[in-house]
């Protein structure tokens, strides 16, 4: 019994260092290097305010946001029919639908990027608004599982039967009865959606879209420790933002089996 | 109920129309998926004069840069995928077995940002950290460790490999838990109860069960650091000559025909690669689905 017991401590232990020195530290120690000083010793906020200042930072970020919550939106209207539908009675299609979805994480991005100039009619190349599309794209394979788990755990079959018997039309039955049942899968392929398209860098430069990301990578080439705060502070933004809606997706998740 | 039943059962007898509420899907997917794809294909055929060629696979083929970068491209997948592999399911092993509850939507979150955030942000992290002057060297040299010692640098291959780990092994926690999460606890009972030792277990019932979605993974983590461009691109800025980082230099800039039809043959070829590893993760699945039924 102790022996298992000092083998469990063990193992949770050497998991933990090992976690902590592999990707604790580095996040930690990029953090305290962006408040540095350039070039001399002391703490600064400089190199954040630095990046405030340069021209394009709200612009490239106002875009940046905008894309990213068009896409988010754009998926989840796509999406959530598709996947109930799917679990519903088109059961037959789900293996076909999941290959589809599995194959933007194998299709290299930049071989989407070269076809996206190749095949795009000149209107849609013409705005940037064609990145939204292949945002989505980019978002399905995370989005299917997202969705599908959670409408796994619902009683899909009886809430829409209760919901249809009781008159609802299918619209009403899929906004006021399926959405807040897979709520928590909902937010997490918005989430998910937003994160990556707010992050997107191939796509975007190889199509010459400024965004975030690539007026970043531009703006490093003037101040490396901007670009390293701005770095920092994306990375650690995202944790904090995703831990969040992991504490409070955990109790709507309850929330819903209670009510079961 | 009865009457929604032959209501459903109405409207689902025309098989035809199964399928209609998935057209915005196919539709969707089919252009913005699909259709790029395949008109790249088209386009690696062509030749300066729009005429069918397959002049545009030959620099490939016969070595030289070109073929350089794939082999570059596959050994930095496969040395990264590996290691992200190993390392990545060692942890889910701990998280599915010791943690729970909160502590584990936020560790699985935690993984999802890394994981994800294979491109600009971690590369100058990674430049903040283990760069020469970096605090992560500094406190490695501190514990009397010099990283620097060899001809190791951030910017160099090494460098890559060690910054793609970084967002490797997180993918693997996520994708690889729920094959441990589904060994039933009456595997290891009944084992037990037959006499089997912790080690017996493993070797008979745990390894064989979790093999071929290991291997699944291990082909998912492959095509990710295959295909990935902005990690590298903003590290080395191009001097790691990956196919992806070839294909953008061809592109970029470059308005004459012969060399965007190159650019789309090494896409191609990228593609090809891509439907390797895919059948491999297709067969490792069914592998694993097999299992779970029986």
């Amino acid at each position: 019994m102790s022996q298992t017991f000092l083998r469990k401590w063990a193992l949770i232990t050497f998991a933990s260092l090992l976690g902590f020195t592999l990707f604790v530290l580095p996040v930690i120690a990029s953090s305290i290097y962006s408040f540095q000083k350039p070039g001399g010793k002391g703490y600064t906020f400089v190199s954040y305010t630095w990046l405030v200042h340069q021209d394009g930072f709200f612009q490239s970020l106002g875009t940046s946001l905008e894309l990213a919550i068009l896409a988010g939106i754009l998926n989840i209207v796509l999406m959530v029919p598709t996947m109930v539908y799917l679990n519903l009675k088109g059961h037959r299609f789900k293996s076909v639908v999941d290959f589809i979805c599995i194959l933007p994480l194998v299709i290299p991005v930049v071989c989407l990027a070269l076809g996206a100039q190749k095949a795009m009619p000149s209107f849609l190349q013409n705005t940037q608004y064609e990145l939204v599309f292949f945002f989505v794209i980019i978002g399905l394979p995370f989005t299917y599982r997202a969705l599908d788990t959670s409408l796994q755990t619902v009683a899909l079959k009886t809430l829409v039967e209760a919901s249809r018997s009781l008159g609802a039309s299918w619209i009403r039955t899929i906004i006021r009865v399926i959405v807040p049942a897979i709520r928590s899968g909902i937010t997490g392929a918005l989430f998910l959606t937003f994160a990556l398209s707010i992050g997107e860098y191939t796509i975007t430069s190889l199509l010459h879209w400024e965004t975030f990301p690539t007026w970043t990578v531009v703006a490093s080439q003037q101040n490396i420790l901007g670009a390293i705060a701005l770095s920092v502070f994306s990375f650690v933004g995202a944790i904090a933002l995703l831990s969040t809606i992991a504490l409070f997706s955990k109790r709507s998740a309850q929330h819903v089996e209670v009510n079961e | 109920m009865g009457v929604v039943r032959a209501h459903t059962r109405v409207r689902s007898s025309g098989r035809g129309t199964d399928v209609l509420p998935l057209l915005p899907f196919f539709i969707f997917t089919g252009y913005f998926l699909l259709w790029p794809v395949i008109a790249v294909t088209l386009q690696s055929f062509k030749g300066n004069k729009n005429e069918w060629t397959l002049d545009n696979f030959r620099p490939i083929v016969h070595g030289g840069p070109y073929l350089h970068s794939f082999i570059v491209s596959i050994k930095l997948a496969l040395i990264t995928a590996s290691i992200g592999a190993v390392v990545g399911a060692f942890f889910a092993f701990i998280i599915v077995t010791y943690v729970r509850g909160r502590l584990k939507n936020v560790i699985d979150s935690i993984s999802a940002v890394f994981a994800n955030s294979g491109g600009v942000p971690l590369a100058f992290m990674f430049i903040a950290a283990f760069g020469s002057n970096g605090l992560a060297t500094k406190f490695i040299r501190a514990l009397g460790f010099d990283i620097y010692a060899g001809h190791f640098t951030i910017f160099s291959f090494t460098g890559v490999v060690a910054v793609y780990t970084f967002f490797q092994a997180p993918l693997m926690i996520l994708v690889f838990q729920p094959a441990i999460s589904g060994m039933r606890k009456e595997w290891r009972e009944a084992s037990t109860n037959l006499g089997a030792s912790a080690l017996t277990y493993w070797r008979r019932v745990g390894i064989p069960v979790l093999l071929p979605p290991f291997i699944g993974a291990f082909f998912l983590l492959f095509a990710g650091g295959f295909s990935a461009y902005a990690t590298t691109r903003a590290l080395t800025s191009g001097t790691v000559s990956i196919v992806p980082i070839v294909i953008g230099a061809l592109v970029d800039g470059n308005t004459q025909a012969s060399q965007a039809n190159l650019g789309a043959a090494l896409a191609v070829g990228m593609i090809l690669v891509a439907i390797v590893v895919m059948s491999g993760y297709v067969w490792a699945q069914k592998r694993a689905t097999q299992w779970r039924q029986s």
